[in-house]
């Protein structure tokens, strides 16, 4: 007798979508990165009022500069707590993309591709959740966490979209089984399951009715994970929990560095908000406080724990702001020359990459295209930024689009 | 009791003759001969008729959004008498179910939501788009209405309005109309020349140009202000400021309006890059393709020009040109793109292309199909109810739903294909297993919220009854919950809120949770439901609240309609009924040992149920 959690499980790899052990697909011996926690600022980061003061002082607008700890790395008075934590960041300063609203400008950073009518394209913790997932692994090894966009699996089964939670307090809501029900009734529940998805599958499969046995079979292998605790935050040890604080997007990085510590290849943590097109001044401080004490604590704990070496940290956004404040005090869009981030795993830290012109208007030196961004953050979880996959209609696409690894970013 | 009930029920339903939709047979002929033809052209089989157990699961499934109960499934098939699938079609069609279904449907694609921007909340938007569905308005009329929408936002019956204050960008809310009433992706040319259509920059901004200086205002004009609110406003403002928030935000509520009904004019962006024009240039409307109407201008271009760069122009009613244009049946893209939507809805393939992105020529696989469609819904008055009775009684929707795989058939739109069921309609049918009346709660009448009913008692304030409401009033935090609390009153008994189907929850009464774990649209975007699984959702369909509400629930109905039945055969096909609408097969027998409750755990997650077929 079979046991029928794996027999369901069987269904959904002897379906059309075989995840595992895609051969071209296994990362690289040079692999230098494990897991990638990934914050997302949706609504456009102000470079200018953040992490690229080397401009004109007018182009400042009403931020001001602080030092750092590192010689000739500067920010803005915003991120005083980051100030201090600039040796373990790269800045990129000379970020470009070809998107100027934000609904493509998401998508793009996201999928590395612009938005179709015709196609989703699969975002990138997407890519890499397919790529890397092994039967081993009993955690989703994509994660969304916060509000804004989940993590769409495109034209992959849906099984590799994110997880996602909406509220870090949370976790996963019903991951146990009903208290009602037993462990041999849940078995023979999911035998008469089989029984009659078996049948449905015969006569109606499609991509979407697989997608659904595949789900069925993460969701049972989910529910029995011995990891599953690290979606509880009160597990955590208080002194971290006291260096993290209150603040929702610090304890969605909490929660981010916690997955990593168990595995999870890619959790994306989501920080909305930035879109400041009036009274930027009044409304920026408070978000960027959140970032500032944020994403400090994450990189505190991550050396703390030995994590910060393999895994590699990415701040990122649509795109940026405009040199000049606008008659409402706040920015408009400007996707030629924004800012990201990038820490841990071997990247050149405490340094600044790219510039702007002087006046702000463009990306002057060591440009860097979203999809090279992308690139670079597969490549250095060892996958091939060139490897092909095929939408259900043949069309082959890639991970990070046309992009290409930028590997002088790490040392 | 029942079987009286029964009995009375059928004798309505023969009674029940269909004049008014006596074109609904000639128009599903029509459709059925001309995709039969193409089936003998192309050497392809038809498709296998269905039958009337799955008929029955599927009209109720498209036409009012849920699995049919117990009694209506039995009903159905002890039917005896002529035409019984016309009769139940038009039977759905004219009913509550059909008005909650299809109000998720238009709230989807017009995007009602709470939208953080300005004081603007959706409710009377709402309560406009349930009215148009309950008087079934003709689609053009409703489109017309939206984008010709102007005057105070939370006037009842004028909810239209809604649909401009969404969107707090004039230029985002017109790359949104075209996408949503022509179908068409003209977003590009907002920025920059589109490379993949014909629409330059200078084209965009001269259709941005019949609605230009159309915005949502919410506090009252400025010569209304200043005569009336501004001396008490100054007062409060030193005085107290939670008095002051109060005296802003009911006032608000009374004059928050759509203004102005477009000059004619645009002007360049700042940053235009292009040769054929200047920045901050004066462009005169100009349609996108079809007719230009005439518009009464009273400055020229020329005058313009010499004005400051802000200065568009007097406004001149252009916008109701606008309105015109983009409903006209002559427009090459109106009707289609409608015909796409419903086809698309109904059927689940692209008759003519992807919703938001067709063109002007683009006639689809099936250009014949497609000119036949356009033509029943033209003739029809844009009456949706009609147009959906021509497809619901054709031959080619009642026909064996066609899993799409890797190789697919030449022909696909001779029939409706397997999908997913829309996330509001899984929950709905949850409430088929629960009550014999799954429509009961869904609303007669104009249900009042916080705001409509505020702006109804504000109609006799006068600036002084606003100054002592704000002073002897509930506070800001308070202000909008007494007046819910009020309108709730207003609007008697709604029901318990866990028998209400998806539809009547409203913005005040939060997202229904369950149905965004099902994947509800956000209603950010055009389209943005979603159908897919994922682990939270899973772990809800094995792990959550069915365990009580249904499988163990012994007041619920599936259990009621097992009670005194004795025989294990009866009683299994009564629970395969209730849940996929049909008997079990031979095949499933087998399953028949196990315990009830965990038949009915695993019939609720089969994909049988989630999908349509």
């Amino acid at each position: 007798m079979i046991d029928r959690r794996e027999f369901i499980y069987r269904v959904g790899l002897t379906g059309m979508s075989l995840p595992f052990l895609n051969a071209a697909a296994i990362p690289a011996p040079t692999a230098k990165a494990k897991s990638v926690i990934y914050i997302f600022l949706a609504g456009g980061l102000s470079q200018y009022d953040s992490f690229n003061v080397e401009v004109d002082q007018d182009v400042l607008g009403k931020s001001t500069i602080l030092n750092s700890n590192v010689d000739g790395v500067r920010v803005s008075n915003y991120f005083p707590t980051l100030a201090n934590h600039m040796d373990k960041l790269l800045v990129l300063n000379a970020m470009k993309t070809n998107q100027g609203a934000h609904p493509a400008g998401i998508y793009k950073m996201l999928t590395g591709y612009n938005p179709r009518s015709s196609i989703t394209h699969p975002e990138l913790g997407s890519w890499i959740n397919k790529t890397l997932t092994s039967e081993q692994d009993s955690l989703p090894n994509f994660v969304s966490i916060g509000n804004g966009r989940a993590g769409t699996a495109g034209f992959f089964p849906g099984q590799w979209a994110a997880l996602p939670v909406q509220d870090p307090e949370m976790g996963i809501d019903f991951a146990e089984r009903n208290q009602a029900v037993e462990e041999k009734q849940f078995d023979k529940r999911i035998d008469i399951l089989d029984s009659l998805n078996s049948d449905f599958e015969h006569l109606y499969g499609t991509k979407d009715t697989r997608s659904y046995v595949d789900t069925y079979a993460s969701s049972l292998k989910f529910m029995s994970s011995k990891d599953i605790d690290a979606f509880d935050l009160k597990r955590e040890d208080e002194r971290v929990v006291n260096m993290y604080g209150r603040d929702e997007f610090s304890r969605s990085c909490l929660l981010a560095g916690r997955l990593v510590e168990r595995g999870v290849r890619f959790v994306k943590v989501n920080l909305t908000g930035w879109d400041y097109h009036n009274d930027l001044y009044n409304k920026f401080p408070a978000n960027a406080n959140k970032l500032d004490k944020g994403l400090s604590s994450l990189l505190t704990h991550l050396t703390q724990k030995g994590l910060l070496d393999e895994t590699l940290v990415v701040v990122s956004t649509e795109f940026g702001r405009k040199p000049g404040v606008n008659p409402n005090r706040g920015r408009d869009h400007h996707p030629d020359g924004f800012t990201c981030l990038m820490a841990g795993a071997g990247v050149k830290a405490g340094q600044i990459y790219g510039a702007t012109s002087k006046d702000g208007q463009e990306a002057a030196e060591d440009a860097l295209d979203v999809t090279d961004f992308n690139a670079t953050i597969a490549w250095r979880l060892g996958i091939d930024p060139n490897f092909e996959e095929s939408a259900p209609s043949g069309r082959p696409f890639k991970i990070a689009n046309r992009g290409e690894a930028r590997e002088e970013l790490f040392g | 009791m029942r079987k009286i009930f029964q009995s009375v029920a059928l004798l309505a339903l023969v009674c029940v003759s269909a004049p008014a939709f006596a074109d609904s047979q000639t128009y599903a002929r029509q459709i059925d001969r001309i995709v039969s033809k193409e089936l003998k052209r192309l050497d392809q089989e038809p498709r296998e008729e269905i039958d009337d157990y799955a008929f029955c699961r599927r009209v109720y499934l498209d036409a009012i959004g849920r699995i049919p109960t117990l009694g209506e499934l039995d009903r159905f098939i002890a039917d005896d008498q002529p035409n019984k699938r016309a009769r139940l079609i038009e039977e759905l069609l004219h009913s509550k179910g059909y008005n909650s279904h299809w109000y998720n449907y238009w709230a989807d694609l017009l995007r009602v939501k709470q939208v953080g921007d300005k004081l603007h909340h959706p409710g009377n938007f709402s309560e406009w788009i349930k009215e148009s569905v309950r008087s079934n308005k003709p689609y053009d009329e409703m489109a017309y209405e939206l984008i010709n929408s102007s005057g105070k936002l939370y006037e009842p019956g004028n909810g239209a309005t809604g649909f401009y204050a969404r969107e707090p960008m004039a230029l985002d809310h017109l790359s949104n109309s075209v996408k949503t009433f022509l179908g068409m992706s003209i977003e590009c040319a907002q920025c920059h020349d589109d490379p993949y259509a014909d629409w330059t920059q200078q084209d965009f901004y001269a259709l941005a140009a019949f609605s230009s200086k159309t915005y949502l205002r919410v506090d009252p004009l400025p010569e209304e202000e200043k005569a009336t609110y501004a001396e008490n406003r100054a007062m409060l403002k030193q005085k107290d400021f939670d008095e002051w928030i109060v005296y802003r935000e009911s006032v608000r509520v009374k004059h928050a309006a759509i203004h102005g009904n477009g000059t004619g004019y645009m002007r360049l962006p700042h940053d235009y890059q292009y040769d054929d024009g200047e920045p901050f240039d004066v462009v005169p409307a100009y349609t996108l393709f079809g007719d230009m109407p005439e518009l009464d201008y009273t400055v020229t271009k020329e005058e313009l020009e010499k004005a400051k760069h802000q200065n568009f122009g007097p406004g001149i009613n252009s916008r109701q040109s606008l309105a015109e244009w983009m409903t006209s049946p002559d427009s090459p893209l109106f009707t289609k793109a409608t015909v796409n939507r419903l086809w698309h809805q109904v059927m689940g393939t692209e008759l003519v292309g992807p919703l938001g992105g067709l063109s002007e020529e683009e006639m689809g696989e099936h250009p014949e199909l497609t000119e036949k469609l356009v033509e029943i819904l033209k003739e029809s008055d844009y009456d949706t109810k009609r147009f959906l009775s021509a497809l619901f009684n054709s031959r080619i929707y009642q026909s064996k739903a066609l899993a799409l795989g890797v190789e697919p058939p030449t022909y696909v739109l001779d029939g409706p294909v397997v999908r997913r069921l829309p996330a509001e309609v899984i929950v709905d049918s949850f409430l088929s297993l629960k009550t014999d009346t799954p429509d009961k709660y869904v609303a007669t009448e104009f249900k009042w919220d916080a705001f409509t009913h505020f702006y109804d008692k504000s109609q006799s304030m006068g600036v002084e009854d606003f100054v002592d409401y704000s002073i002897k009033g509930p506070g800001r935090k308070a202000f909008h919950v007494r007046e819910e609390i009020e309108a709730n009153t207003r609007n008697g008994d709604l029901g318990p809120k866990d028998l209400w189907r998806v539809s009547s929850y409203r913005h005040h009464d939060g997202n229904h949770e369950i149905a965004v774990l099902m994947g509800q649209s956000n209603r950010d975007l055009i389209d943005s439901a979603n159908r897919e699984p994922d682990i939270p959702q899973i772990l809800y369909m094995m792990n959550g609240d069915l365990e009580d509400e249904i499988i163990d629930e012994s007041t619920a109905l599936i259990h009621r309609n097992l009670e005194g039945v004795k025989n294990r055969s009866k009683r299994m096909a009564i629970i395969w009924k209730s849940i996929l609408g049909r008997t079990p097969k031979a095949s499933e027998k087998k399953l028949f040992a196990h315990a009830e409750g965990d038949i009915i755990w695993a019939l609720l997650n089969s994909n049988e149920f989630k999908f349509s077929k």
